[in-house]
């Protein structure tokens, strides 16, 4: 499932995408995972409209559960998402924590 | 546009687990070459309708497959739209017809789920969304959650509008011999399931299902047959967050709209429709979405039982028990709305029949919207 040649391609995406602040449109809470994502589960998800007007669907870390709502005040940080195979590369991507 | 669907078949739905795809499909397709009383020789093409075969089995090729399976040396063809595919199949054998290169057809959808572990189905699912998605660790029932809790902010939606949903569907499929849950429920089963992605719980999601389902189409109406007068498709993004607005799939308002405008007919005419109820909250905006209700009504409406067997006023929805109770083979579902629409166009439906239903349309939906079918069908009366 994991190609380390997607995720060099998706480099300069991510590095593009760090340090953006927006705000949760809706939001839910995984408590069952795919495969891959089950050492992170439960976690919650979003989409965020991001202060450039682009919108995301991210995972949120470093979550309180009574502080998710819409309108919660994120930024967007680099995090591992799923976990690595065999080949060993991690995959970074992009979440959103609560400011 | 007329096409008639001349024969139609579907297996049992449920888990099967003594039972191969190509012993579905061989069910399916043989249920629906008696019902149609024509020679199997007459049948031009084969479209296979499937999602997940090739990720989950490791098995493509699906229409040389199928077309050995069934003993047919004819054009066969695999149609993939995530869990639209079975609606994409009918459409595209819809058009063969219009094309004139064929005048009889056969559409087969077909999914084998249970066969794998859980999160694997999840993760095969997640190949209808994107790749963003998928790395934000998302479910389906995680990004419909997400539009049901922009529903409910947006028109004050309840969890107990959405469980009514379930209840209504399981009451139908109680009525359907072929359904993977024949068991009544109560609001208060579904609000007390343990939950899955806040706010959706357990009974609010369709299940992992192995079934198939086949019709025949021809470009000449048999007596009692039904016949499709609109089949359109639309698309929309891939994923959720590209989307202008959370409370509608742009996608079903387009399709259903070009295919009122096809049929030259309206949602008030419809007197029986299956819809896209892969969660609770994609009954509702469903109905929204094709006109049935204004924005924001269908949950309390639904509750009221103004879709239900019994007691609807003007059309029934999801008289087979819908993807929730009937059951959701992905590939497979597209088939069988048009396989339930036909056998109640004909009042072949036993206690679920819906009385004297003339008009009756299907909504299939892939991924969380970025594709939607919707197909009307008239009964014939030759």
């Amino acid at each position: 499932m994991i190609s380390p040649v997607k995720i060099w391609r998706n480099q300069k995406y991510i590095a593009s995408r760090i340090g953006l602040i927006g705000k949760i449109i809706s939001w839910s809470f995984i408590r069952v995972p795919p495969d891959g994502f089950s050492g992170q589960a439960p976690y919650p998800i979003a989409v965020v409209e991001l202060e450039d007007g682009n919108r995301i669907c991210s995972q949120i870390v470093d979550w309180e559960e009574d502080s998710l709502k819409i309108g919660l005040n994120v930024k967007t940080v680099v995090r591992r998402t799923i976990e690595t195979t065999q080949d060993g590369v991690i995959p970074y991507g992009i979440k959103v924590k609560p400011i | 546009m007329n096409i008639a669907v001349i024969g139609s078949g579907m297996t049992v739905f449920g888990e099967l687990w003594e039972t191969s795809p190509r012993a579905l499909a061989r069910d399916a397709v043989k249920q629906a070459v008696v019902d149609s009383g024509c020679d199997k020789k007459n049948i031009q093409a084969l479209y296979v309708a499937n999602m997940l075969s090739g990720t989950l089995g490791t098995q493509g090729h699906l229409g040389a497959l199928f077309a050995e399976e069934l003993g047919l040396s004819i054009p066969a063809y695999t149609i993939e739209g995530a869990c639209a595919s079975g609606g994409l199949a009918i459409h595209t054998a819809v058009l063969s017809i219009l094309s004139g290169e064929y005048e009889t057809v056969l559409v087969l959808g077909v999914e084998k789920m249970t066969d794998h572990k859980p999160e694997e189905v999840s993760s095969a699912l997640m190949g209808a969304g994107s790749n963003e998605e998928r790395l934000a660790g998302a479910t389906f029932p995680g990004l419909y959650a997400i539009l049901a809790r922009a529903h409910m902010e947006a028109y004050g939606t309840t969890e107990k509008e959405l469980a009514s949903v379930a209840v209504k569907n399981h009451f139908h499929a109680s009525c359907n011999p072929k359904a993977q849950y024949q068991k009544p429920i109560s609001i208060e089963a579904v609000l007390h399931s343990s939950c899955v992605a806040d706010p959706l719980k357990l009974l609010d999601c369709s299940p992992v299902t192995d079934g198939a389902a086949a019709v025949i189409l021809s470009k000449k109406p048999t007596k009692n047959s039904a016949v499709i007068i609109a089949s359109q498709v639309a698309t929309d993004t891939l994923g959720i967050a590209e989307r202008k607005s959370l409370t509608t799939l742009a996608a079903t308002t387009e399709a259903s709209y070009k295919a009122f405008a096809q049929a030259s007919i309206s949602c008030k005419d419809i007197h029986v429709a299956e819809v896209h109820d892969c969660f609770t909250i994609a009954e509702i905006l469903a109905l929204e979405d094709m006109g049935f209700v204004k924005k924001g009504e269908a949950g309390k409406r639904i509750g009221e039982g103004t879709f239900s067997l019994g007691t609807a006023k003007q059309c029934v929805i999801n008289s087979s028990g819908g993807l929730k109770a009937c059951g959701h083979p992905v590939g497979a579902t597209g088939v069988k709305q048009i396989v339930e629409i036909t056998d109640q166009l004909r009042g072949r439906c036993g206690k679920r029949q819906v009385k004297n239903a003339r008009f009756g349309l299907t909504h299939n939906v892939g991924g969380t919207g970025a594709t939607a079918v919707v197909h009307i069908l008239r009964k014939e009366s030759l």
